[in-house]
């Protein structure tokens, strides 16, 4: 049931930033590969279903850690709920099954993770901004699953449709997910295995050196300077080795209209763009 | 039992673990009787959640808040919540926050429930996560002897009252979930001195005899039982209801001053004297839109016309009933 003609489609004319950055997510599943989602996903999830429809019919996806290859409608308001595992072939019924599943190495290697803050090794923040832990400037909603997921050898996508030097910070305020620590070999030298593998944003797709565990910039989008990826992020960023910095490929014609048309046609992937902006500015006011 | 007498049943101070998700099954009726009677100096503990840890910060009822996360996800963020968590447990009205990952909070209240000194996971190595809890020790992370290989010791959470939402219950407490989705409620209910256990519907404990399988919690680890119909608002019910798009929004959207937003919640959150008048000054049960579209609505997620067959009438794979 993949979209027809996909393998052939030209690069699309007009597309936007989501559109291009859910197709580098989709890019990141391969055939065989077993991954879940976990809440306000909304990007990696129309990732997953973009994969499904095109180059990885098989790939395994457990909705929302709970229903196990569904078959949705469009992406609903939420990434961690019923309307997301429709038409599931199983339903995994409670937390401790899953976790089981989870931290049995053999599965579910694949986990996209969204955060308020990525630092230069890959580790990210969702719980407090600025401040003292107990008395933050902003108070994020916390470490949930990634906290788990970075330590428990999965290999970690990271989403961020707000590249700025508030959101891409030389440390993170709080580690609630491990990325690479202090980089070199701290994650493995604490018994750590995966880690963080890449890292796509709205200007560019960056990944991490293989010594210093050090975020590189792999490509910037079209349109998009290295000098302008540079002076959004809150630190020096290393460049592929020969310094010659691609340009990341647009999404097909196929993987637009499918994007738009199939998968998410009440565009609820733009969500994010606003929720992200929302945080940076402190969020809504509380009086 | 009336909703009013079961929380009456909770003492200020108390240890209270609410089960759902952020935008599933919390037991939403139990909570909007706790924030009405004014609660006190509670510690709330609710693995990932989202409104019904609000209500309780909003109400004033919540001291501490022991987490993994509190979020209305696509809606934003929990604006009670942050508010008394951004001001901190030494201000008038703040919150502290213990926060830990999921998996470090199922695992301390697995050592509560299995009398362990501790279980051990490898979940939440090399976060901060871990130095939070270094001065009251309710984590530590360790090195095993005979291995070499670093853990986190996960150290019982004592919990006096577990609330938890189901679909159907019968006089006795005898409850199920079905069809069987119940995140980490057990973990709550499996640690907790007590149980509360709210059901859409009561039935005859005949409708569990035909059907032990789906028994989810019976009687003798459930000491009261509410019948709270769309006990769940806003958050879903699957698949009875979904939840309410609306009424996060207009929460939110009050929440913009404080002034507005403590003239919502007195109006249209503790105001209403019973959980039915709530749900009329709500929109009534009509507000919950259907987690599955019906046959002969649009289905946009189906390819070549499969999903529009698939979907007609299969209300999430269950039985009718």
């Amino acid at each position: 049931m993949s979209v027809p003609g996909w393998e052939k489609s030209p690069p699309a004319r007009d597309y936007s930033v989501d559109e291009l950055m859910v197709a580098v997510l989709a890019g990141c599943f391969r055939p065989g590969d077993q991954v879940c989602n976990g809440m306000a996903s909304f990007l990696p999830v129309s990732a997953i279903r973009l994969a499904k429809l095109t180059h990885a019919p098989d790939l395994v996806w457990l909705a929302g850690a709970v229903g196990l290859e569904p078959r949705p409608g469009p992406v609903p308001a939420s990434t961690l709920e019923a309307p997301l595992w429709r038409n599931s072939l199983m339903y995994v019924e409670q937390c401790g099954d899953f976790w089981t599943m989870v931290l049995n190495g053999r599965f579910l290697s694949k986990f996209c993770v969204g955060a308020a803050q990525l630092d230069r090794f890959g580790n990210a923040n969702n719980s407090v901004i600025g401040g003292d832990f107990h008395s933050p400037r902003v108070r994020l909603p916390g470490t949930a699953g990634m906290g788990d997921m970075g330590s428990i050898g999965k290999l970690l996508y990271y989403w961020n449709p707000d590249h700025s030097q508030r959101s891409l910070v030389r440390k993170v305020d709080f580690v609630s997910c491990a990325g690479y620590l202090s980089g070199g070999r701290q994650r493995s030298d604490l018994g750590l295995e995966g880690g963080p593998e890449l890292v796509v944003t709205n200007l560019a797709v960056l990944d991490f050196h293989p010594d210093s565990k050090h975020m590189r910039l792999r490509s910037v989008h079209p349109g998009v300077s290295v000098e302008e990826v540079q002076s959004a992020t809150g630190f020096e960023l290393l460049l592929p080795d020969g310094g010659e910095v691609p340009q990341t490929p647009p999404p097909t014609q196929a993987q637009v209209d499918a994007i738009r048309t199939v998968i998410d046609p009440h565009g609820m992937r733009r969500r994010e763009f606003r929720r992200m902006r929302q945080r940076a500015a402190g969020g809504p006011k509380a009086g | 039992m009336a909703l009013a007498d079961a929380a009456a049943s909770v003492p200020n101070g108390a240890t209270v673990a609410l089960g759902g998700l952020s935008m599933n099954s919390a037991p939403m009726a139990f909570v909007r009787e706790l924030a009405r009677q004014r609660k006190r100096d509670l510690t709330v503990v609710a693995i990932v959640a989202g409104m019904s840890v609000d209500w309780l910060a909003a109400a004033g009822c919540a001291a501490r808040v022991i987490t993994g996360l509190v979020s209305f996800e696509g809606f934003g963020l929990a604006p009670s919540f942050r508010r008394r968590a951004q001001a901190g447990p030494r201000a008038e009205g703040g919150l502290a926050v213990e926060e830990y990952s999921e998996h470090l909070l199922i695992c301390r209240l697995e050592a509560q429930s299995r009398k362990l000194p501790f279980v051990p996971t490898r979940a939440g190595l090399g976060t901060d996560v871990l130095a939070l809890h270094a001065d009251s020790g309710s984590l530590r992370q360790e090195v095993d002897p005979a291995t070499g290989k670093p853990y986190v010791a996960c150290t019982p959470l004592a919990v006096d009252v577990a609330v938890v939402h189901v679909h159907e219950a019968d006089a006795s407490g005898n409850a199920r979930v079905n069809p069987k989705l119940i995140w980490m409620d057990n973990e709550i209910v499996n640690a907790a001195e007590r149980t509360v256990v709210c059901a859409e519907r009561i039935v005859g404990s005949e409708a569990f005899v035909a059907e032990p399988h789906r028994t989810t919690y019976p009687r003798f680890m459930v000491d009261a039982v509410c019948e709270a119909p769309f006990g769940a608002f806003p958050t879903s019910c699957f698949p009875d209801y979904g939840h309410c798009g609306h009424f996060f929004e207009e929460y939110v959207d009050a929440a913009a001053s404080q002034e507005r937003f403590e003239a919502f919640f007195a109006e249209r959150v503790v105001g209403p004297e019973s959980w039915t008048d709530f749900l009329d000054a709500n929109g009534g049960p009509g507000a919950l839109i259907d987690i599955f579209p019906r046959a002969g609505r649009a289905d946009a997620g189906s390819i070549g016309g499969q999903g529009a067959a698939q979907g007609a009438g299969q209300a999430g794979g269950t039985e009718p009933r």
